[in-house]
């Protein structure tokens, strides 16, 4: 074709090798992002991970002092494994009891110490404000 | 009523597959007749869906909770204001919404454009029936918003935190953005059917584009402004994946809006043009299922629901419809013109799209990952705001530069000599802008110095645009300076509204380099009487109070505020906790300081039984050129929109010379 050696295929060709370096360069110096796990599946895992799973009480404790206590289970499926988790940090307006969270962190005999403030709630009907009567 | 609801979307899904079916029959076949009952049909299923519409509204109106879904979002204390924000406060109400935008987009583009581009609506007409029949599909068949249940005495009520203004006005905008990407995308589409490759889909529907992109704009700040403020974490975007999910469609486009302009002018990027639409409203598409499948964690959670197959399906469709008509019509797509030199306006706007894009897709690939990686690893993992935030700056700092350099390079080759005179100006200002920076401290971020500076020759180089076309108008014209200014604005809608959006834009940026990375926290728990200081401010906790508000039990802290010995007043940070709703809501304290052009952002985090209360307290400099940015943004956006008689007379014109194909091939 009589389009070869145009600019623009040159210009696009580079750009791509170009994102595809400043990629490898992010992969291999910031890593490549955290593990999303259920609490059954934390067992004997270690390094910094993200847990989400239910609220199991009681929640116990101070986020701002000491820590808050309360255990996560799964949010689907029949596993009942629960893990102990203590969480330091703002505390976001929907957590409680029977609700959705997500908190990164690493497990520390047996515990999951939680990175301070990466508490995130999930509501799982946060649009419609209670489960209708049936 | 919720029959007469039921009825006429039944309605709108009869009208919209009558215009996709006999539309593309019509089309294929070259019967005129036929194919103008399909349009009208297509019109008509505007009203259906309105009608349907006007029934859900009154039933949020006249408190009617026989409907299950306004059971579930209204009560009757609600005031009737967010009574018919509670049409769109759930799934099945966004739905309707979006087919009744999508109805309307729909009809009037067609019947806008049914004389001047005829051969275009023709396979116009049954593209856009095909999405307006997977909508109408999923408020008939999968989710209706008129399902009826045994009346209970009151509803539910809505969620406090969509009790506000933001969120009766947030989820519309965004509405309007998502489904208006439909009318370009349906308009691509149309030409690759109809073999009419010239630009005339994309004359026809540039209106249509900036709309959709400015709502979606506005939308987003909409929603960044009602975090800010209702949320209360000290923050405004957080790179979750619903919050990405209207991103990414804006940047792709973004990049539309301005490689469109090289093919009008130069004939150029055919076939990259169709492909930034689909790419555009396959976004569109993918942030809805995003947001409505639950398949990603989010801190946005909807009512997650059955649809999400539905729109994977839809998705899928769209994609391969948009590659099998690229694919079949490439013959017809070649360049008239090609790149003459790598120093161009041309150059300019594809480095820009290629910014555009990768930053598009970088932010996609973020979203994906955690499936992506759970398909081939097993394991989901997710990137978090170290990844988005690095992506920004490799992809966004080049972009704001090239706002500044891209309007000044001339067409089609650019000397360098020419170059280096345009750019002294603003160079030089930009670095003596960053060197004062630099000596009051700001060194202390890199990007953000780095992004001031380009800001500083961003601003250059836009002043020094409208300084020669005013003085240029004015030799031509002897007018006044203003009488200069305005005209030129009004000649050159389109070009300086652009101007007016590339300021905005920088206004963001400095807003959001201000408040990310020059910002102050301090926290800490305080004893009645006790204080803390943050960059110059002491905050002092002075009592607690409660009060009962309507439908909440109000929870506020005093705060004193004074800064270096001036008592500033006095704020309140504290919860609300809503009964019915049985759910707490931070509500923080702020005080805006002009002169300083900061924040003083207060959170009452905890407030304990002993009386003490752990506050949180950020001071962000700058964050309120965010919300800015949005007004110029607006009127920016409304400068290049506003009709304009000259260009529509040129238009016709032109209309008329790519309606008789010379060149261009003849349908097979």
């Amino acid at each position: 074709m009589a389009r070869r050696g145009s600019p623009a295929r040159l210009v696009i060709a580079v750009s791509i090798a170009a994102v595809l370096a400043v990629f490898l360069l992010y992969t291999s110096i910031a890593g490549g992002g955290t593990p999303s796990l259920s609490p059954s599946e934390l067992a004997g895992r270690t390094g910094d991970v993200s847990l989400a799973g239910l609220v199991v009480g009681p929640v116990k404790g101070d986020a701002h002092a000491g820590g808050l206590r309360f255990k996560l289970r799964d949010i689907e499926g029949a596993k009942k494994t629960t893990v102990a988790v203590r969480y330091t940090g703002s505390v976001p307006d929907l957590f409680r009891v029977g609700r959705h969270v997500v908190v990164d962190g690493q497990l520390l005999a047996g515990v999951f110490v939680a990175t301070p403030g990466t508490m995130v709630t999930k509501c799982p009907s946060k649009y419609s404000a209670l489960q209708p009567p049936k | 009523m919720a029959e007469l609801g039921r009825a006429a979307l039944l309605v709108t899904l009869g009208l919209a597959a009558y215009a996709l079916l006999v539309g593309a029959y019509a089309a294929s076949t070259h019967r005129r007749r036929l194919a103008e009952s399909a349009r009208n049909a297509l019109v008509a299923s505007f009203f259906s869906t309105l009608v349907a519409a006007v029934v859900l509204a009154a039933a949020f109106v006249r408190d009617d909770f026989s409907l299950r879904y306004v059971t579930e979002r209204s009560s009757k204390a609600l005031p009737t204001p967010y009574k018919l924000s509670a049409f769109w406060g759930g799934q099945e109400g966004s739905l309707l919404l979006w087919l009744l935008v999508l109805t309307g987009y729909a009809a009037l583009a067609v019947w806008l454009n049914r004389r001047r581009a005829a051969d275009l609506v023709l396979w116009v007409t049954p593209v856009l029936g095909g999405i307006t029949v997977a909508f109408a599909w999923l408020v008939t068949g999968v989710a209706s918003p008129f399902a009826t249940h045994a009346a209970p005495p009151d509803g539910l009520g809505l969620t406090p935190s969509l009790q506000n203004p933001y969120m009766a006005t947030h989820p519309p905008a965004l509405y309007l953005g998502y489904v208006g990407l439909a009318v370009p995308w349906a308009f691509a589409m149309g030409a690759l059917l109809a073999g009419r490759t010239d630009e005339r889909w994309i004359v026809a529907t540039r209106r249509w584009t900036l709309v959709a992109w400015a709502s979606l704009g506005i939308g987003q700040l909409l929603g960044a402004h009602w975090a800010y403020l209702e949320v209360g974490w000290g923050g405004y975007f957080a790179w979750d994946p619903v919050e990405n999910a209207a991103l990414m469609p804006w940047l792709a486009a973004t990049a539309f809006l301005h490689s469109v302009m090289i093919q009008e002018k130069r004939g150029m990027l055919k076939v990259w043009n169709v492909v930034l639409v689909s790419l555009a409203f396959c976004l569109s598409i993918f942030g809805t299922f995003l947001t409505r499948s639950g398949i990603v964690n989010s801190i946005h959670s909807f009512t997650q629901s059955s649809i999400g197959p539905w729109f994977l399906a839809f998705i899928i469709v769209a994609v391969a419809v948009s590659v099998a008509l690229i694919a079949w019509r490439l013959p017809l797509l070649r360049s008239r013109t090609k790149l003459e030199s790598l120093v161009s306006r041309e150059a300019a706007f594809m480095y820009n799209n290629l910014l555009l894009v990768a930053l598009c897709l970088t932010v996609l690939w973020g979203v994906a990952w955690p499936i992506l990686s759970e398909a081939v690893r097993g394991e989901a993992v997710v990137v978090g705001r170290p990844y988005y935030d690095f992506f920004l700056r490799v992809f966004g700092l080049p972009l704001l530069l090239l706002m500044g350099i891209g309007p000044l390079v001339a067409w089609r080759r650019a000397s360098l000599r020419g170059l280096l005179r345009t750019f002294l100006g603003p160079s030089v200002f930009a670095l003596m802008v960053g060197a004062v920076l630099l000596a009051l401290g700001a060194g202390s971020s890199i990007p953000g110095l780095i992004a001031y500076t380009f800001s500083a020759f961003v601003i250059g180089a836009i002043a020094i645009e409208f300084w020669r076309g005013t003085t240029a108008r004015r030799a031509l014209s002897s007018e006044s300076w203003p009488a200069a200014f305005a005209s030129l604005i009004g000649r050159n809608r389109r070009r300086y509204g652009g101007y007016v959006v590339h300021f905005a834009i920088v206004l963001l940026a400095i807003g959001i380099a201000g408040s990310s990375a020059y910002d102050s926290v301090v926290e800490g728990r305080l004893a009645k009487g006790e204080s803390l200081e943050v960059s110059g401010y002491t905050l002092t906790y002075a009592r607690l109070v409660e009060r009962e508000a309507s439908n909440a039990t109000e929870v506020r802290a005093k705060v004193l505020v004074n800064r270096g010995g001036a008592d500033l007043g006095t704020l309140e940070a504290g919860k609300n906790a809503y009964s019915v709703e049985q759910q707490v809501s931070n509500e923080i304290g702020l005080r805006t300081d002009y002169l300083r052009a900061e924040d003083l952002f207060v959170i009452a985090e905890q407030v304990n039984d002993d009386g003490s209360v752990y506050f949180r307290v950020f001071v962000k400099p700058l964050v309120n050129l965010i919300w800015l940015a949005g007004l110029v943004f607006l009127g920016g956006s409304l400068i290049a929109l506003w009709p304009d008689a000259r260009e529509q007379r040129r238009l016709a014109t032109r209309f008329a010379e790519a309606a008789t194909p010379a060149g261009s091939a003849p349908p097979p």
